[in-house]
């Protein structure tokens, strides 16, 4: 089973966030909600998003960093989340 | 006391949620505590009203509220962005405010003031209010007390906090009506009771509100239409009403209160830059007041509607409440009330309104509020009732 590349990872995140801001340009930097590309609720399902789709758990002081809410940074936090869990890897959507 | 045992136990960390929604899944509830086993709370003891409940139905009802508002929601840790200490003890005057007759209950939740606290409350009024003109050149506003109901139904207050709502009725317009109100006032004597059997049998329709908050008014002033400016700041001060289940006996918890609000219209930077800048404003003004306490993160009390763990969860993720708390009694471990609160909607009520800006899309806004009455309850229980206690320039101007 091949394992996901942070490029796959980012490319998943990507993938999920651009279906939910309506076909808008997005940077991979860019502050989802400071843009106000989506509403607060899309937090919520986004994080939800994440533990499932990664099996990761999402704890508070996760969200701490002012700038978790972009692409390189959601995928910074999973493959941070994979190196200290021993590399598992997300193999199904 | 009734042992009430939960269906599903609900972890420790979310007791305060269960907490602050128990006295209103019934009010027939007068007391609680929670029964905890290991690191969840099991049950929940309650004292009752004397009238008959059946303790299994109010068991299902605890049932839906942990489950509909509590499981789903995720304990965030506490997040305080300012923080002062004042000098000197703090400490509830309540009964001295009583003694003085500068206060005098009326009613649950409902305090006449008189002076010192009147000048009192209108002096830190117009600190606030000269924050909001000098920082954003404020246009202020007076709004009538009653809000249309078609109004308050555009916030979705309704389906959020269905258990706060205060509505305004009156006899249906007809001589029959009259006729009819008066012969049932006649029939059964004067009382409540009378007035309610009259209203459920002559009452009109719900058409206005009491308004919960003044930014309300503020949303439909500009309803259906754009912007007159870029972005907009809107100050207004006012009567607000939000029945709570239980009322302390003091100014800390009002039925009827006054509120002075701030409302901040436009794009997205620009409001979140206001709310940034009055918070700092504040935090300044209470430093000058002699005013210790915090300001953190927070959420509103979300009651029942759908997705209200969703909403409590990312309110407090994405930062969108914060409050403002000071402390009223350093006794047994500590005692303090929110003040404020600055709020960020992103485009919740523009949308809801269909107010637009410069693009035609719906403008963002946010919004503070100070409870006057709060305040000053905070501030005589930091400095005294005396005001030879207090800081100089707020006694030269309330009580030379």
């Amino acid at each position: 089973m091949a394992e996901n590349t942070i490029e796959d990872d980012k490319r998943l995140i990507r993938d999920f966030i651009l279906r939910h801001v309506h076909g808008e340009p997005l940077d991979d930097d860019e502050d989802l909600f400071a843009g106000g590309y989506v509403n607060s609720l899309f937090a919520v399902q986004m994080l939800l998003w994440i533990e499932r789709a990664f099996g990761l758990r999402v704890d508070d002081k996760d969200l701490d960093s002012t700038n978790f809410w972009s692409v390189n940074a959601i995928t910074a936090f999973v493959t941070d989340r994979r190196v200290s869990a021993g590399g598992a890897a997300w193999t199904s959507n | 006391m009734t042992r009430i045992p939960l269906a599903t136990p609900v972890p420790l960390d979310l007791a305060d949620e269960l907490a602050r929604r128990i006295y209103f899944t019934s009010d027939a509830i007068t007391g609680f505590s929670m029964v905890t086993s290991g690191d969840a709370v099991t049950a929940v003891d309650v004292t009752l009203a004397a009238r008959a409940t059946d303790p299994v139905d109010l068991g299902r009802k605890l049932d839906v509220i942990v489950a509909s508002d509590v499981l789903g929601q995720r304990r965030t840790a506490p997040a305080v962005v300012w923080h002062a200490d004042a000098s000197g003890p703090v400490r509830d005057v309540f009964d001295e405010l009583l003694a003085m007759g500068a206060a005098t209950e009326s009613g649950p939740g409902q305090i006449a003031v008189g002076e010192p606290v009147l000048s009192l409350m209108d002096h830190l009024d117009a600190r606030l209010r000269d924050v909001a003109a000098a920082e954003f050149t404020a246009q202020e506003f007076r709004y009538p007390t009653l809000l249309p109901a078609d109004a308050l139904l555009r916030t979705g207050y309704a389906e959020s906090f269905p258990q706060l709502l205060m509505f305004v009725s009156r006899l249906h317009g007809d001589v029959d009506s009259y006729r009819g109100f008066l012969d049932t006032m006649g029939r059964a004597g004067r009382g409540a009771a009378t007035l309610s059997e009259g209203l459920r049998a002559h009452g009109g329709g719900v058409d206005h509100c009491l308004p919960p908050t003044m930014c309300f008014h503020t949303y439909h002033q500009y309803a259906d239409g754009s912007l007159p400016a870029p972005s907009l700041v809107v100050t207004s001060r006012g009567k607000s009403f939000r029945h709570e289940s239980r009322y302390h006996r003091s100014l800390e918890r009002l039925w009827d209160f006054t509120i002075r609000e701030v409302v901040f219209l436009g794009p997205v930077d620009f409001v979140l830059d206001c709310r940034s800048r009055l918070m700092e404003r504040t935090y300044a003004l209470m430093e000058s007041l002699g005013l210790g306490g915090r300001c953190e993160v927070a959420g509103d009390p979300f009651f029942l509607g759908e997705g209200t763990t969703e909403r409590s969860w990312s309110q407090r993720l994405l930062k969108l409440k914060y409050e403002l708390r000071l402390p009223l009694d350093d006794a047994d471990g500590g005692r303090d009330v929110a003040v404020g609160s600055f709020n960020y909607h992103e485009q919740h009520f523009a949308k809801a309104f269909a107010i637009t800006g410069e693009t035609g899309e719906p403008v963002f806004s946010g919004c503070a509020g100070f409870g006057l009455e709060r305040l000053a309850y905070a501030f005589l229980c930091r400095h005294g009732v005396d005001a030879r206690g207090w800081p100089k320039d707020v006694r030269a101007a309330v009580a030379p």
